[in-house]
């Protein structure tokens, strides 16, 4: 009996119930100090005066910080443009300008109101169209002067763009007049806030040359490297401890209070946490950007797509974070999965002044894959074809190739998602009656290829320990995937296998939960580590037993005779034989995804350049529309998705279904607007998550085509099933309505009158 | 200024001093050192701080302390058994994988006992009905709603 | 700042008129504390909790009246046998507020006294032309629903008074009354648009119409126009479209981050419709 597979609950999960792990927020330490920051209350301006005199005084209080005690030089994630604090300019409402240490959390707040701030207002770059526009007033004017990270590529930026992405392979216009009908479509999306349970906190201690900092956090050694950057300090004066985390979506990626707690530590000598409050949080967090997309495309009577044209305009808000990657985002899917001929793609990051946007779960995919395919529906009804049937007649297949130059080998799945779905729910079956409506929409998602490691060691009891600073941020991808995994490889159950927490002081490297990479490839790192464990066991074992290595195998956590299991020995005693026969039986495996080949000169400004280890995804879903107030009701969702190979039926089934719940907010529900540069909606209760009594059970279906260079075959499973929500809702909700849906969430106003307007014609 | 409250936590009598307008979460998790109970939000939309009051369930982050004087608040740490055996409810989550970050599972542990002790086998409108004060970001609610079914499956909870 | 939990209503009184502005009467809290952390409350304010004060909560009905304790929760009007049966707009109102969470300590007399111009009661208590009483150390008085919303979180309870509880004359004989709420999620909404509308029929024609609305104005309100159109209709199609669109001429909604006013409006007339719909068939109108 194998542990991969198995529905096997996480090791985590009675911890949980009983209320005992300890989340980045219930970490204490004894004389713990408490920081709060103060954070500006405009958009855009000049700081005119910033007083802390009367705040250092207040009772309580340790220490304020401000930019003058703190290092001068930006830092960021690849380009270098984000202070330490705001120092004569604040460019987002939230940025942090100064930060006060106290013993209470409440006397830091006191404090921090206490603190004199003036701020001379400027009218702020409220949105990508003001940024772009001529003689906009420039966020960083000296752009061009900013350091980048060492050894990346450079890349196109000027004015308010912190990154281009260009692609024109020529042929597009001559493609274009080879049409019968042309189409264009603009679509324009909110921020979507991640919205995780847990509000960003940080703890950090100080030890006279060394930081030790207690996160949640996604990535740890990204807080490690980018700690290191904005303090000035070398990565290895940095220790990253991880907890439980509440959650993290994309928006625990980056630094996000770190350096604050860091400084706090160095400055007072004392262990500082800091806690955001949820409206903090919700204004400050990198949320999924916002953007503007315009898509334009040829098709012929016949029904083929001949030519298309792509432009996205994406708000980085006042400093570039991932924005600068996610340019590269539409490489992989504007000309995917549906042949579209000839492609010309630009893509912008652009400055405003509003808060920096950064990843959530799919990042900028959702939105481009809820254009692509309000377009496809779009081109259908343009020549009279059935929406299926025109997918189907431009569907990929194997041996086609991505903007980027990759080819999907193993494209061919994309149709047989189709199939699947259209078995559980037929094309012509769903959607039928007066306020309903059926969508479909289909994505190829890549599984994030960066470097992880693991170690390995046989306890003396004979169970396995797993230390690797791969996060477990709630998908089960280390406490069910990794946990597995390790167990199938010496014939344990995953019960006999424990995983440890994250320490960048202990462990090897690992890219963080991010993509959907951890039981990929931190999976195929137990899988190293488990290659060099295996011989030693079995040489140890062969002594003990008197049975030749090549004829051992380990079951049921002991080392038999492949031939005689009868005649075994326990782990437990290989183990302590160990001691004495080289050593503890530990070893470390590491892993990265090989990069499949692609073209450099497909585009400009191309710094995320692949899709690895793609994998397949179809969903559909039946909407009804309420004829009174215009609310979308989703009757049915069905999800067709590709893994390779499933480690844990329940891990990917709860992934799939906590994607579709977030991916309905971004249909429906969510958004974070901004007036005059400052959001509309800035507590959880006017920012609308999916609840209970909205989110259906969704209908699931598994792909397995195990991939060969992966852990059991599996591939990763948990980012993809938000990418095609708001796609396919949408598409049901026009074709309830006859609504040309263009902007999110879903406005039921615009429902409402496309409905008059039918019910008049 | 801080007041004297006595109340009872989890079956244990206790006396703190509190500030007068402190709410309930802070009571839990600063004075009384029973972090299982949640801050997600401070405006009782998340849920996560959800500990039942008597047989009602109530959101601690806006609930004060003081109005709290002489009453039997039950927390998360309070809900296994004396042995420390899990409650049929925390029994099910584990065993319907309807924990994930696990950060608001607290608040639906409390939510959904404080249901089941009212209502022994409710329907799944009635169990969403119930849930709709408590926000859960990563599972979609499906396993929630199943481990439920599984606790009124086997007879109630 | 202190925390006064009187056990009797004559001692609340007594604390309430001695210390005057600096006291902030608190019920179940779900607002005020909000307020208080988010400062739209100072927080130096004392807090006087009458939650103690257990003969303010109940439902009972005698002589034609029925009574509604301030300090009954919203729970317990969602399942209340005299409020299901002859007041179901307001246990559906109330099943509407917040999760079950709020609807187990919030209350009535709080939703009605904190006066946000989307509380849920409002409309009912509008629309069921309840009485409001109140009470300061001289004894109680009573105030006509309609002149205790003033504006936006400002009623007509006079300083140093408490709200009692509301008198409602019992609903005629084919009386059909409902709660309409526009969110945009299935729970936990606050109202884009609340309606609630009451119709009194005789011999198949509306003898009263009340509607009532919140979330489209500083202060709920009654819509007398549309009601006036309504009266002595047989709630036919036409009769109903030009009472709406009479409703919508008396509203003010703005944009906010829940709605927009164009959205609010098209949605008071709307619900309108909805309620004159459901109204014939329930009350076998054809």
């Amino acid at each position: 009996m194998t542990a991969v597979g198995l529905g096997t609950p996480r090791s985590d999960a009675d911890a949980k119930v009983r209320g005992l792990a300890r989340y980045g927020v219930d970490y204490r330490e004894a004389g713990m100090l408490h920081a709060r920051l103060l954070r500006s209350p405009v958009a855009a301006g000049r700081i005119t005066r910033l007083d802390v005199t009367k705040a250092r005084s207040y009772p309580g209080v340790h220490a304020v910080v401000t930019a003058d005690e703190s290092p001068k030089h930006r830092n960021g994630l690849i380009l270098f443009d984000t202070p330490f604090f705001a120092a004569d300019t604040v460019l987002y409402e939230g940025e942090p300008i100064a930060m006060v240490v106290a013993d209470t959390p409440n006397q830091a707040r006191r404090a921090v109101e206490a603190i004199a701030l003036e701020i001379e207002d400027w009218e702020p770059v409220s949105d990508v169209t003001e940024a772009l526009a001529p003689g906009a007033r420039l966020l960083h004017p000296d752009l061009d002067s900013y350091e980048i990270l060492p050894g990346a590529a450079t890349w196109p930026k000027h004015g308010n763009c912190g990154g281009v992405l260009t692609s024109d392979p020529g042929g597009v216009d001559e493609a274009f007049q080879t049409a019968d009908v042309i189409v264009e479509d603009t679509l324009e999306v909110p921020r979507q806030y991640q919205a995780y349970l847990e509000p960003k906190s940080a703890t950090a201690s100080y030890d006279g040359w060394r930081w030790t900092i207690h996160v949640s956090h996604q990535f740890p050694f990204q807080v490690r490297s980018r700690v290191a950057q904005a303090m000035g300090v070398t990565d290895s004066r940095i220790r990253v401890v991880g907890h439980h985390m509440g959650g993290g979506f994309g928006a625990r990626l980056d630094l996000g209070l770190e350096q604050f707690a860091a400084i706090g530590a160095s400055v007072t000598g004392r262990t500082v946490q800091l806690v955001n409050d949820r409206d903090e949080d919700l204004i400050s967090t990198m949320s999924r950007e916002n953007a503007t997309i315009r898509v334009r495309s040829g098709v012929t009577t016949d029904g083929r797509i001949v030519a298309r044209e792509f432009e996205c305009l994406m708000d980085g808000g006042a400093y570039a974070g991932d924005t600068v990657y996610l340019t590269s985002i539409p490489m992989f899917m504007v000309a995917s999965v549906y042949r579209v001929g000839p492609t010309r793609v630009t893509a912008k990051s652009v400055y405003t002044n509003t808060a920096p946007s950064g990843a959530f779960r799919g990042v900028s995919g959702t939105y481009i894959c809820f254009a692509l395919e309000r377009h496809t529906d779009r081109l259908a009804q343009a020549i009279g074809m059935d929406r299926r049937e025109f997918r189907m007649r431009n569907l990929f297949e194997s041996g086609d190739a991505m903007l980027n130059g990759q080819t999907l080998d193993d494209a061919y799945i994309l149709r047989e998602a189709f199939e699947r779905v259209e078995e559980v729910a037929p094309w012509q079956g769903v959607g039928k009656g007066p306020l309903k409506g059926v969508g479909l929409a289909a994505v190829i998602w890549l599984t994030n290829p960066l470097a992880g490691s693991a170690t390995l060691s046989i306890q003396q009891d004979g169970s396995l320990g797993v230390s690797t600073a791969a996060t477990e941020n709630g998908s089960g991808a280390v406490t069910m995937g990794v946990r597995q995994i390790a167990a199938a490889q010496f014939g344990l159950d995953a019960e006999q296998v424990f995983v440890t927490a994250p320490d960048t002081d202990t462990q090897g490297y690992d890219a963080g939960s991010q993509g959907s990479r951890t039981t990929h490839v931190v999976g195929m790192a137990v899988e190293a580590a488990a290659e060099q464990l295996k011989p030693r066991i079995f040489n140890i074992a062969s002594g003990l037993l008197g049975a030749l290595p090549d004829d051992l195998e380990l079951s049921g956590g002991s080392v038999c005779v492949r031939d005689d299991p009868s005649r075994s020995v326990p782990l437990a005693t290989v183990a302590r034989t160990a001691f004495g026969l080289g050593g503890p039986l530990s070893a470390t495996g590491t892993y990265n995804v090989p990069l499949p080949k692609w073209d450099p000169d497909s585009a400009e400004g191309l710094l995320f350049p692949v899709f690895p280890v793609p994998t397949y995804h179809v969903h559909l879903a039946e909407v009804e529309v309420d004829p009174d107030d215009g609310s979308v009701r989703v009757n049915r969702y069905v999800v067709a998705q590709e893994v390779g190979r499933m480690i844990n039926p329940d891990g990917v089934y709860g992934q799939i279904q906590g994607g579709v719940a977030q991916g309905m907010g971004y249909a429906l529900w969510e958004g974070l607007e901004t007036r005059d540069g400052l959001y509309t909606r800035r507590t959880l209760e006017s920012y609308g998550l999916p609840l209970a009594v909205d989110v259906p059970d969704v209908e699931i279906i598994i792909l397995e085509h195990p991939c060969e260079a992966g852990p059991f075959g599996a591939k990763g499973a948990a980012e993809p099933p938000i990418v095609p929500v708001a796609a396919v809702i949408a598409n049901a909700v026009s074709d309830a309505t006859g609504a040309n849906i263009t902007t999110l969430p879903i406005d039921p106003e615009e429902v409402l009158e496309a409905l008059d307007e039918r019910r008049e014609a | 200024m801080t007041q004297e409250l006595s109340l009872e936590v989890n079956g244990i009598p206790a006396r703190v001093e509190v500030d007068a307008d402190e709410v309930l979460l802070d009571t839990l998790r600063d004075r009384l050192h029973l972090t299982g109970t949640k801050r997600g939000c401070d405006e009782g939309e998340c849920g996560a701080c959800t500990v039942i009051i008597g047989r009602t369930p109530v959101h601690s982050c806006i609930f004060p302390s003081l109005a709290a004087a002489g009453a039997q608040v039950r927390t998360v740490e309070g809900l296994a058994g004396g042995g420390g055996e899990l409650s049929d409810l925390q029994r099910a989550f584990v065993d319907t994988a309807a924990v994930q970050c696990g950060f608001c599972t607290p608040g639906f542990l409390m939510t959904l006992t404080a249901l089941l002790e009212s209502e022994a086998s409710p329907s799944d409108h009635e169990v969403d009905e119930a849930m709709a004060g408590n926000i859960c970001r990563c599972t979609g609610y499906s396993a929630i709603r199943a481990a439920v079914r599984s606790v009124v499956g086997e007879g109630g909870a | 700042m202190q925390f006064l939990a009187p056990r009797t209503l004559d001692e609340a009184l007594g604390m309430l008129s001695g210390r005057g502005g600096d006291l902030r009467v608190l019920a179940g809290g779900t607002d005020v504390m909000i307020q208080r952390m988010t400062g739209q409350l100072p927080r130096s304010e004392s807090l006087l909790y009458i939650g103690g004060i257990t003969d303010l909560a109940g439902v009972s009905r005698s002589d034609g009246t029925i009574r509604i304790g301030a300090l009954t929760t919203h729970r317990d009007l969602c399942c209340d046998p005299v409020i299901t049966t002859h007041l179901p707009s307001f246990a559906e109102a109330a099943a509407t507020v917040g999760g079950w969470q709020t609807q187990a300590v919030g209350t009535i007399g709080g939703n009605l006294c904190n006066a946000s111009p989307a509380a849920d009661l409002a409309p009912p208590v509008l629309a069921a032309g309840a009485v409001m009483v109140v009470s300061g150390v001289d004894g109680p008085t009573r105030i006509p629903a309609e002149r205790f919303f003033v504006d936006r979180r400002l009623t007509s309870l006079p300083e140093g008074q408490i709200l009692l509880g509301i008198e409602v004359p019992e609903p005629p004989a084919n009386t059909w009354e409902s709660y309409l709420k526009v969110g945009r999620r299935g729970a936990m909404e606050v109202a884009q648009v609340g309606l609630a509308a009451r119709f009194s029929v005789v011999d198949n024609r509306v003898e009263t119409a009340r509607l009532a609305v919140c979330s489209v104005a500083p202060a709920p309100l009654r819509l007398h126009r549309g009601e006036e159109a309504l009266a002595g209709s047989t709630l036919d199609s036409g009769t109903v479209s030009a009472a709406a669109r009479r409703a919508t001429e008396e509203i003010s909604p703005i944009d906010d981050q829940r709605a927009s006013a164009s959205y609010r409006r098209m949605m008071v007339g709307r619900l309108i419709m909805k309620a004159a719909r459901l109204a014939r068939r329930s009350l076998g109108m054809g």
